[in-house]
């Protein structure tokens, strides 16, 4: 039976997906100066942590491994109701890619005595890539469930809801385990105004590489991005217009039947 | 530079036979090697599919059915131990990323998920992938080896098999403490239907007011013979339809002739879902919503008085 559970949770502050432009010309995508925020399903995390501390008690710490402006997330996190938060950083963070991370977060949760559950967000809004939570499970040896919708704590395990793409699975772990969560978990609060202002006073925890114990050459890049882009699909771009609804069905129809797609 | 070893991996018998098909692109033709995993519970002529489907090397492996990521990430590991690949392919489904972060996590390797391009070249793996949630393409190359990379389901090749048998190889999975436990599993309510798979697909978005008024949508899916999409909304928060019509990020994605978009604004996490559609349609009464600027034709108007009409003009 574990005590009063302490809960982590990884947090990121990732590139904004519906705010980035491409050049036009080039198509590419300039990530380094592309406006960020935190990452959707890391909310839904923090939330689902507080929920848990406030049913069963317990602590939630934010985490999160970036440059100083991963702050954001972290004070978000905290008006969510994370307890305290921790940032990891140094100098060349943009270049660490998932690899990095997940060992980064490993070690930071071995320096701050472990977890007895840790939450990630089950793909980050600018990377979705979803290897993470079961990366980090990995590195620390211990049990992880991907993709939960619903998560139950009890005495000895922790019971949840896995959503595969045509299946629901029920997934007993005991702890310390690694939750990845979606969207579909919660509806993470919308902070008061008082929480927003005291969660602004509390400054993150900061610990470098060598708090850590962690050497820079140890996290040099096993994944090198070359370039981003926004493919373009050339598309037909025809508005369809008449005097009537039904005239402008007609004309629809009788372009389709053109194209040959329909039935 | 000699032949190079891909290491082939699915809990799903049809993406397996993908995976392969790809390996034997991504890899020079000359001296490579594509190697296929065939995991306890698979069934009974997988492996015999998986040799048609060009492997030159089938590992079939004994034991009880893995449900704990754990396992099967150690199964892969003594099969990865075993042939030494430059290359791990596994499907970039729920279950395959997570295995791949689970492997890649063990043995320390880069992992890639969500790809849709992968080339084994002197410098590393290079791998086009969805990002910014599917907004953008990023080209990536991966350092260490073996690479773990997962492909993004409906990413397809043809075959190329040289007609010879493929060499059989037989392991037994190794005995591993499984850190979950599966207590249950249940279909999702819905869950028969297969949009991917769908010629036509008519979607529909918010600007529904109602569940009743879905009749509208069914009628002119029936006129086309299309499938009912939805984007998340309906799906994941009213529960109008079920999580096998969901198209996009989170939901899936679809390949149609066909893609009628009806009252849908076009966010990118939906784009991502729809962008490998032959010829768009969008339906909106907004003329500045996203979805037309990738619409090959486009009507702006109320999705009540449309639809009607072009359900009528089908049957017509
Ligand atoms: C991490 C993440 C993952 C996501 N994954 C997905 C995903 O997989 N799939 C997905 O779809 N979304 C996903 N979303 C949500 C996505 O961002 C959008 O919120 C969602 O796609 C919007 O759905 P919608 O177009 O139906 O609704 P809205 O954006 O509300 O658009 C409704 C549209 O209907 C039009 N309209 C209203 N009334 C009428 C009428 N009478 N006639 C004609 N037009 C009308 C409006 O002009 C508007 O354009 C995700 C979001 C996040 C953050
Ligand atoms: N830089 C980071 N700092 C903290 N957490 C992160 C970071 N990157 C990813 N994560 C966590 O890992 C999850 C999955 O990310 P990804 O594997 O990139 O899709 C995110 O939702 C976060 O919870």
């Amino acid at each position: 039976m574990v005590g009063k559970l302490r809960i982590g949770v990884a947090v990121k502050h990732g590139v904004d997906v519906s705010l980035t432009r491409a050049d036009r010309a080039s198509g590419l995508v300039q990530l380094s100066s592309a406006p960020r925020k935190t990452s959707d399903f890391d909310k839904n995390a923090v939330e689902e942590a507080v929920r848990i501390r406030e049913k069963h008690g317990g602590t939630v710490t934010a985490i999160s491994v970036g440059g100083p402006s991963a702050k954001e997330a972290l004070r978000e996190s905290v008006a969510i109701g994370a307890d305290e938060s921790v940032l990891v950083t140094a100098d060349g963070w943009a270049e660490w890619d998932t690899r990095a991370v997940a060992r980064l977060l490993a070690a930071a949760t071995r320096t701050l005595g472990g977890f007895d559950l840790f939450l990630v967000g089950d793909g980050s809004t600018d990377h979705f890539a979803g290897v993470i939570g079961p990366r980090l499970a990995a590195e620390l040896g211990v049990a992880d469930i991907a993709g939960a919708r619903r998560i139950t704590i009890e005495p000895e395990a922790l019971v949840a809801e896995k959503d595969l793409e045509r299946e629901i699975e029920v997934v007993r772990a005991r702890y310390p385990v690694v939750v990845s969560v979606g969207q579909e978990i919660n509806t993470p609060r919308v902070p008061t105004f008082m929480a927003n202002l005291k969660a602004s006073k509390k400054e993150p925890k900061v610990l470098g590489l060598a708090d850590l114990g962690v050497t820079a050459e140890t996290l040099a890049p096993a994944i090198v991005i070359e370039k981003v882009a926004v493919p373009e699909i050339p598309r037909k771009q025809v508005t369809v217009t008449g005097a009537s609804p039904d005239e402008v069905a007609q004309r629809l129809r009788d372009a389709l039947r053109t194209e040959g797609v329909l039935p | 530079m000699s032949g190079e070893v891909v290491l082939c991996y699915s809990e799903e018998p049809e993406l397996a036979l993908d995976l392969v098909r790809l390996a034997r692109h991504a890899t020079p033709a000359d001296g490579s090697r594509v190697h296929a995993a065939v995991l306890p519970g698979a069934p009974a002529d997988a492996g015999e599919r998986l040799g048609k489907a060009g492997a030159h090397v089938v590992h079939t492996v004994a034991g009880t059915a893995h449900t704990d990521p754990h396992a099967t990430a150690e199964t892969l590991k003594m099969l990865v131990s075993a042939v030494s690949p430059t290359l791990l392919l596994v499907a970039s489904t729920k279950r395959g990323r997570e295995v791949a972060g689970r492997l890649a996590g063990a043995l320390d390797l880069p992992a890639a998920t969500g790809v849709t391009a992968v080339r084994v070249e002197p410098d590393g793996v290079r791998v086009e992938r969805e990002a910014l949630s599917g907004n953008a393409v990023a080209v990536e190359r991966l350092v260490r080896r073996p690479a773990v990379v997962a492909i993004l389901p409906g990413t397809t090749a043809p075959s190329i098999s040289d007609g010879a048998a493929a060499e059989q190889k037989a392991h037994t999975a190794p005995t591993t403490a499984p850190l979950t436990e599966r207590t249950e599993v249940r279909p999702k309510a819905g869950g028969q239907l297969e949009i991917e798979k769908a010629d036509r697909v008519v979607t529909i978005g918010r600007g529904l007011k109602k569940k009743e008024d879905l009749a509208l949508i069914e009628s002119l899916a029936t006129a086309l013979k299309a499938e009912v999409g939805c984007t998340r909304p309906l799906a994941a928060e009213a529960g109008w339809l079920t999580d096998d019509h969901w198209i996009g990020l989170t939901g899936h994605r679809v390949h149609p002739k066909l893609y009628v978009a009806v009252g849908v604004s076009g966010a990118v996490q939906h784009l991502v879902g729809m962008r490998s559609s032959k010829l768009v349609v969008a339906i909106n009464k907004d003329p500045n919503a996203p979805i037309f600027a990738q619409a090959d034709y486009r009507i702006v108007g109320d999705l009540y008085q449309i639809v009607p009409a072009l359900t009528k003009a089908l049957a017509g």
